[in-house]
């Protein structure tokens, strides 16, 4: 005889989730994947069977314009330094908050905090700190440093673009020190008693205990800081609107889009897709097999 | 020796107070500016206000239609994240529980919600074929579709540490799958839960790209559109200008400064371990 068998973990618990993000990211993510080949524009925008194949004429436009090829540099150089300079901020924060000090759930909130705030806001706010006259050329003219206090950090080609990095770290390394944070909390006491008893130092312990222990948390900061360092965009906005040289990829589709390129748009979209699934990959592959080997 | 690690300790802690300065200085400049006068104000300074200009506020609600803003902002943020966050554990819960390709297969394709960029062309084509072009609805299914991902991915991590014997003493209770799951998983849930809430509604509340491309009327704004909209409209009044600033900021710093003890909980439970 043959009862009904319960299921107790039901398919239907994954529709809704699966269905929206179906329908709202899957689909226009494959759709815009196709149609990068295409000279889709705004007399066809919803009329997507009227929609003309032009082989690879986007992408050969692409790489054949300057500009591009200086967002796409851009938007590589933006990812790996600020991905940088997270981790190991984020580490060297994390480190100095691990230790017993008074004010450390104060100091791990004070520094968390510009996460939380809208990158909009902290944009206006850097551009006021950043102008002319702003607080940056101030305190630089306070300590005597005139010749550098007359720097226009946002309008200077050769400065903007590292000004628009120092606001990402500023804002995002306190997210790192708190994946560190979790990661130190989670190695037991008694490793770094037993190197106590072998007599190993503080630096030998930070090799060869903490750094180890800590893979599966560089894993994940270093994953998610590329992941939205190369999809920048917020941040060149309000700063510079992609001018001085900043222009990142994300900027150059919103120059597209507004001109009613779409299907230049999406091509660029694809290769920053690209970019990020090439770079994660590599990186994911290095980082796990390091994870292995410690 | 107790004397020197003691006084490391002391030397570190007073390092550490003034890197934070570097943190605190900046969002003081703003808040103290959004009390002064535009003249006062545009000396981006720590001097307190002369006067403390509380009206700069009354004046910012007003011109800059901030009572439509923070609604449309605090619908858009509640719904998409209630939903996200009910749909993605529910999600989650089947996927980590379920042995077979397909579910491997279906956690792939979360994954690569993770690193994919926004598609924003055919994102408003789609919207508007199917007439959801400028609407709430549209920006929620959005801005639900693009943070699934991330929640589910927290959720499987979380899962995987509670124990089968659960979902069985619950079946064995003669629980039905729906009471398994709400009756008995989610209360378990309860830590991963709060974390996934608090960085889905930070995230949806601060989001830029999405509402700036989806809504195009001018009370269709949300707090981080006004931002921007207010500070061509008042480039020289930095006091007004650091107003609505701080009334961006402030909603999602308060939820944090309430909860934050659940993120750190969270994510040391949930991501890092997983």
């Amino acid at each position: 005889m043959k009862s009904k068998k319960v299921d107790f973990y039901p398919k239907s618990f994954i529709v809704p989730a699966i269905a929206i993000y179906g329908v709202f990211f899957i689909l226009p993510t494959l759709v815009g994947f196709g149609f990068s080949f295409t000279n889709w524009n705004s007399d066809n925008l919803t009329n997507w069977f009227a929609i003309k194949y032009n082989g690879i004429d986007n992408f050969k436009y692409l790489f054949e314009n300057e500009n591009f090829n200086l967002a796409l540099y851009n938007t590589v150089f933006f990812a790996l330094v600020t991905t940088f300079l997270k981790t190991v901020i984020g580490l060297l924060l994390a480190l100095g908050l691990n230790q017993p000090l008074a004010t450390k759930s104060l100091l791990r909130g004070v520094f968390y905090v510009p996460n939380i705030i809208s990158i909009i806001v902290i944009g206006l706010l850097f551009s006021s700190i950043f102008s002319m006259t702003g607080m940056f050329n101030q305190l630089l003219e306070s300590i005597g440093l005139s010749r550098l206090a007359e720097t226009n950090w946002l309008g200077d080609p050769d400065t903007a673009f590292g000004t628009v990095i120092a606001m990402e770290v500023w804002k995002a390394s306190g997210f790192s020190m708190i994946i560190f944070l979790a990661g130190l909390q989670g190695i037991p006491r008694e490793l770094y008693e037993a190197a106590t008893i072998d007599g190993a130092d503080g630096l030998k312990k930070f090799r060869n205990i903490t750094l180890p222990m800590l893979a599966p948390a560089f894993t994940i900061a270093i994953t998610i800081a590329l992941i939205s360092g190369f999809k920048v965009f917020d941040q060149v906005y309000v700063l510079t609107n992609g001018h001085s040289d900043t222009e990142v990829i994300n900027t150059f589709i919103f120059r597209a889009f507004s001109a009613e390129q779409y299907g230049r748009a999406s091509a660029m979209n694809m290769i920053l897709f690209l970019c990020i699934a090439i770079v994660n990959l590599l990186v994911i592959t290095f980082l796990r097999k390091k994870e292995v080997e410690l | 020796m107790i004397a020197g690690k003691r006084g490391r300790i002391i030397l570190l802690e007073v390092a550490m107070v003034i890197i934070s300065l570097i943190v605190i200085i900046p969002l003081l400049v703003m808040l103290l500016g959004s009390f002064k006068t535009a003249h006062e104000a545009s000396y981006f300074n720590l001097k307190l206000p002369s006067e403390w200009h509380f009206d700069n506020y009354k004046k910012v609600f007003e011109d800059g239609k901030l009572d439509i803003a923070l609604m449309n902002s605090t619908i858009i943020t509640v719904m998409s994240s209630c939903i996200t966050v009910i749909s993605s554990a529910l999600a989650a819960f089947t996927i980590s529980r379920k042995k077979g390709k397909a579910y491997n297969v279906l956690f792939a394709l979360f994954s690569l919600g993770m690193i994919a960029p926004f598609m924003v062309v055919p994102t408003i084509s789609l919207l508007k074929l199917l007439d959801l072009s400028g609407t709430y609805s549209g920006v929620i299914l959005v801005s639900i579709a693009t943070s699934v991902p991330w929640s589910v991915m927290i959720f499987t991590g979380f899962i995987k540490g509670v124990p089968r014997e659960m979902d069985e003493a619950a079946i064995i209770d003669g629980c039905g799958p729906y009471k398994m799951f709400f009756k008995v998983i989610l209360p378990l849930l309860q830590p991963v839960l709060v974390t996934n809430l608090l960085i889905i509604t930070v995230g949806v509340w601060n989001e830029f790209m999405i509402p700036l491309y989806l809504f195009n009327s001018a009370s269709q704004t949300t707090m981080p559109l006004t931002v921007y909209n207010f500070f061509g409209q008042y480039a020289n009044q930095w006091n007004l200008v650091f107003a609505d600033l701080v009334m961006t900021a402030l909603p999602v710093t308060l939820l944090y400064i309430l909860f934050q003890r659940y993120i750190v909980a969270g994510l040391t439970s949930g991501a890092v371990k997983g």
